[in-house]
């Protein structure tokens, strides 16, 4: 009897230790995160739509359902990375995440020149080489400095009602995700 | 020999049995570590941040959920309501009171999953702040149910488990300062169809 007990409290502290390691070791292994599903609905620098409204399932979960996003894939260690958007629509936020989906920047259209989405994400390494010489078309550029390689980029807009669906549709549409040459 | 090897089994089964279903349980309780609690509505400011907590951590790879950031918005989510019974898409509420200070604030009725529930109709079971009437104090009433209500009305369908997701877009109350002194809404039952 003494010898169950003591197996059942081992088992018990077992259980401790095991419950800390599966904790830490769930992200490392996790093949439903943001990034995967995202690898597996498109490729690297392409804009993919988040929410169920461009046909099929959302690919990302909880999307508000009164806002419409999209997001694209990007490797710094390849380049810095550029995103624009043309138009203008009631309300849009940026967000860039790491390969683990950790929300590392994010700024909306109050921080933009004239609301107008232009942003260049880069390591602080590229800044510095940016900073020598700032290109003309890069001066009203958002620079985003960020310390990873692989990342996510995600716009999300508002549709306060339906009118404006077809107007923030094409605005994420026509927006754009480039590795920028410099 | 047999006993000891059967003692040995049982200490292992219970290690990895409890430890596994104890994280699985961690994850699934919508409550859990890191949240904040204003009245019914629970909010996880620092989900989907590097600072997080290894639960949030967790449950963000395994959800595959890009939160929001800080100066996009931040999500509240009602599981009860004011008497502490569970929300149920049968039933009626009457959601009364200020909302805090933000450009925008959209509101919507979730299923367990937390996507929007499905009416079957053109409208959405989701309201925003633009559209909605307001008291004369500023304050807004909102009725939540299937059928129509003069006001402000939050269609919802079917029968089941609830939840109301209350999210406020380019807000200061998303930096973590913000969030001592705010209220939200009450969610009061009107009563339930049968």
């Amino acid at each position: 009897m003494r010898s169950l007990l003591h197996a059942v409290l081992l088992g018990l502290l077992g259980a401790g230790i095991v419950h800390i390691v599966v904790l830490l070791l769930v992200p490392e292994f996790s093949e439903r995160d943001a990034w995967s599903r995202l690898a597996m609905a498109s490729d690297l620098y392409k804009m993919t739509r988040l929410d169920a409204e461009a046909g099929g399932a959302p690919v990302v979960k909880s999307v508000d359902p009164l806002f419409y996003a999209a997001a694209c894939r990007f490797d710094l260690a390849e380049g810095m990375v550029r995103v624009k958007a043309p138009g203008k629509v009631p309300f849009w936020s940026i967000s860039v995440y790491d390969r683990g989906g950790h929300n590392i920047y994010s700024f909306n259209d109050h921080s933009a020149t004239a609301g107008v989405l232009d942003t260049v994400v880069l390591t602080p390494a590229q800044m510095i080489e940016v900073r020598k010489d700032l290109p003309e078309e890069l001066q009203g550029a958002i620079f985003v400095e960020a310390p990873i390689e692989e990342g996510v980029f995600v716009i999300r807009s508002f549709v306060p009602d339906d009118s404006w669906k077809p107007i923030v549709s094409r605005f994420l549409e026509q927006s754009s995700c480039e590795l920028q040459d410099f | 020999m047999l006993k000891n090897a059967f003692l040995t089994l049982l200490s292992l089964a219970i290690a990895v049995g409890g430890g596994g279903a104890s994280v699985w349980y961690a994850l699934k309780l919508q409550d859990g570590v890191g949240a904040i609690r204003i009245g019914q509505w629970t909010a996880f400011p620092d989900i989907g941040t590097p600072t997080a907590d290894p639960y949030s951590k967790a449950r963000v790879a395994r959800e595959g959920v890009l939160a929001l950031g800080q100066a996009e918005g931040l999500s509240f989510i009602a599981e009860r309501d004011s008497g502490g019974e569970q929300l149920k898409r049968q039933c009626a509420y009457k959601i009364a009171g200020g909302f805090p200070t933000a450009r925008f604030w959209t509101l919507y009725a979730a299923d367990q999953s937390l996507g929007v529930v499905e009416t079957g109709t053109p409208r959405p079971a989701a309201l925003q702040s633009y559209q909605v009437l307001r008291q004369a104090d500023n304050s807004v009433v909102i009725s939540v149910g299937s059928r129509p209500a003069p006001g402000n009305w939050l269609l919802t369908s079917g029968a089941g488990k609830m939840y109301l997701v209350l999210t406020f877009y380019d807000t200061p109350i998303a930096s973590s300062t913000g969030l001592s002194d705010v209220t939200l809404p009450q969610i009061q039952k009107v009563g339930c169809n049968a």
